[in-house]
């Protein structure tokens, strides 16, 4: 599980049906807060939500987007499209981690990241997105409906490392599909939730990383306050406080700063300090 | 360990592509169109692949040999480089690749022989001039000796053209290669060095700089020429006292007269690279002494510059003749 209040964690789950989404929403006790134009889940400790899209590419990508804007969504959230798959490679009931994204309509490829992979152990493959269930299974890897137009969004608005596409096996060659019904597929997914979480784990850890790259320095935010900064002195302002941070780590830069100082003064004290 | 692969579908089939494959028995093989699907996309992160990197295996299409930036070389009025591979094994906090892309996955361009037809097409043009090919600039070579074999099949190849030199710029201690072939007089392993603690802190993953001076020294023994890269000279708060050890260290193993050259560089990023390195890095001493210079390049000042330089070059007056002495850039 995911630890309260954990500095920087977000986290997206882009599912196309309830029974599909059902034992996700349990694990992280995620509530309703809207049903139009998708249902959306949200856990009320920390930044998960979850978005239940609906069939095909053309909701997937529009669920995607929906919910970017309604959770405010951060460049560095995770984006998980999950959901069951069919496939002539697997057992039904198996796990697999998407490493290769093709459609049935466009040319374009995807390959989500492998640092999600890592040291985790879950079978890996291509996944073919297609426009109609897919019974024949003509080709290796599994097939689904949504991934394609999910990723085909999120690798705009979230880093490579922090996506990643997870299905279980839920119907091989021979399946008959109206078996499967929301109570199966609960079932199926029940039984991997552990895999999910260390998938999952992989994604916060890397979603760590890029934290700490994006967190401002230390007296940032006060001395913008302080003084009114344009936004090329707040680069520089941005640049110079991580620089103090390694050079002067005992040093407190606000009481560099006088009264009257303006912005540029500011900086050129930082940088006359930093010549030294 | 890589633990992916991707291969271009044109080269998945040739000899050199599946030499690489086989050496990763337990990594996943996924075929790729062309290299720039996956590699340096805008929205990839270098650190997170770093902690994974795969491996990408592809075709250069052009610009197989490059002009040296210029001032850079030892001596030879025509200087250039070639790269098989972008990114590298070790992990240097100062490495420019970091700046330059979004991806730390290994990129193996596996055409060989493109690139030895075009080096033969430059050398056969400027055949009057004296010329140096560099590798080793966007990947150490030798470090991936052990899956590219690329310095295996490029000392044949530069023996045959005995006028041009050829440098191997590096920091592994890897030497089977040089084991496996005579000495080339005109083949030059260049190493890159600074001071013990200095190393320690910035060049992560790399061979310690006691065991690249014992490396130095059994290759000069075996006859290999040995090239001294102190680029960059790295600027902290005893640098004088450390590089000074650092000399002295180098030349007690090693004699003089296997030392092909010596050569000296400022630390330079573009404005670009260089915030990237310190949002990756936020707590570096070293990077904190760096500014923008009025051409929007990071440099130190200009008065630490000259100093580091001047102190280094004349304690290496110590020990070598002068005349081998080189600036980078």
């Amino acid at each position: 599980m995911i630890e309260k209040n954990l500095e920087g964690v977000s986290v997206r789950w882009v599912i196309a049906l309830k029974g599909e989404a059902e034992e996700i929403i349990k694990n992280y006790a995620m509530k309703r807060v809207a049903t139009t134009p998708f249902p959306v889940y949200k856990n009320k400790d920390f930044d998960m939500w979850l978005i239940l899209s609906g069939i095909g590419q053309l909701n997937a990508v529009a669920a995607t987007t929906y919910l970017y804007v309604k959770s405010d969504a951060s460049y560095n959230t995770i984006w998980i499209n999950f959901g069951i798959v069919g496939s002539r490679n697997f057992k039904v009931g198996e796990l697999i981690q998407i490493d290769k994204i093709t459609s049935s309509d466009f040319q374009d490829n995807y390959y989500p990241s492998p640092s999600a992979f890592k040291n985790n152990n879950i079978e890996r493959c291509n996944l073919i997105t297609v426009n109609k269930p897919e019974k024949l299974f003509e080709n290796d890897g599994v097939y689904d409906m949504e991934a394609y137009g999910f990723f085909s969004f999120a690798k705009k608005i979230a880093p490579h490392e922090l996506i990643s596409v997870l299905k279980i096996i839920s119907d091989i060659p021979g399946t008959d599909l109206s078996e499967i019904d929301k109570h199966s597929v609960e079932i199926l997914v029940s039984k991997q939730i552990q895999l999910i979480e260390k998938v999952l784990k992989n994604l916060l850890s890397s979603q760590k990383i890029i934290f700490l790259q994006l967190k401002d320095p230390k007296y940032f935010d006060e001395i913008c306050l302080q003084k009114k900064f344009t936004f090329s002195q707040k680069v520089t302002l941005r640049k110079y406080l991580t620089q103090w941070q390694a050079r002067f780590p005992q040093r407190n830069p606000l009481e560099e700063i006088g009264q009257r100082m303006t912005a540029s003064q500011i900086l050129k004290k930082f940088s006359d300090n930093l010549m030294r | 360990m890589v633990d992916t692969i991707y291969v271009e579908d044109e080269i998945i089939d040739t000899k050199k592509a599946q030499e690489i494959i086989s050496k990763f028995r337990h990594a996943k093989v996924t075929s790729i169109k062309r290299f720039g699907e996956i590699f340096n996309l805008s929205n990839q992160n270098f650190r997170i692949q770093k902690t994974n990197p795969a491996l990408i295996l592809a075709k250069k299409q052009k610009g197989f040999v490059l002009d040296a930036p210029k001032g850079f070389g030892i001596g030879d009025q025509n200087n250039y480089y070639f790269s098989h591979m972008y990114n590298c094994l070790y992990d240097c906090s100062y490495c420019f690749l970091q700046g330059m892309y979004n991806s730390a996955n290994y990129l193996v361009f596996v055409n060989f022989h493109d690139y030895q037809s075009e080096i033969e097409k430059t050398i056969k043009k400027h055949k009057e001039k004296k010329m140096t090919f560099f590798t080793g600039y966007d990947c150490d070579s030798l470090a991936m000796e052990p899956i590219t074999n690329f310095i295996n099949d490029f000392v044949p190849f530069f023996s045959r053209y005995k006028k041009v030199l050829f440098e191997i710029r590096t920091k592994s201690i890897n030497n089977t290669v040089f084991r496996t072939h005579d000495p080339l007089a005109n083949c030059i392993v260049a190493y890159s060095l600074m001071p013990e603690a200095l190393a320690q802190i910035l060049d992560k993953k790399a061979p310690s700089i006691s065991a690249r001076i014992k490396n130095m020294k059994y290759l000069a023994n075996k006859g290999w020429r040995i090239g001294l890269r102190f680029d960059p000279l790295i600027y902290c708060s005893n640098w004088k006292a450390q590089y000074s050890e650092l000399f002295a260290n180098i030349f007690n193993e090693i004699k003089e007269e296997n030392i092909h050259s010596v050569s000296l560089g400022s630390l330079r990023f573009p404005k670009s690279f260089f915030n990237k390195l310190l949002q990756y890095y936020p707590n570096s001493e070293e990077l904190s002494f760096l500014r923008s210079n009025d051409k929007g390049i990071i440099s130190y000042d200009q008065s630490i510059e000259n100093e580091m330089n001047e102190y280094c070059r004349s304690e290496l007056m110590k020990y070598s003749d002068a005349r081998k002495f080189f600036s980078c850039g």
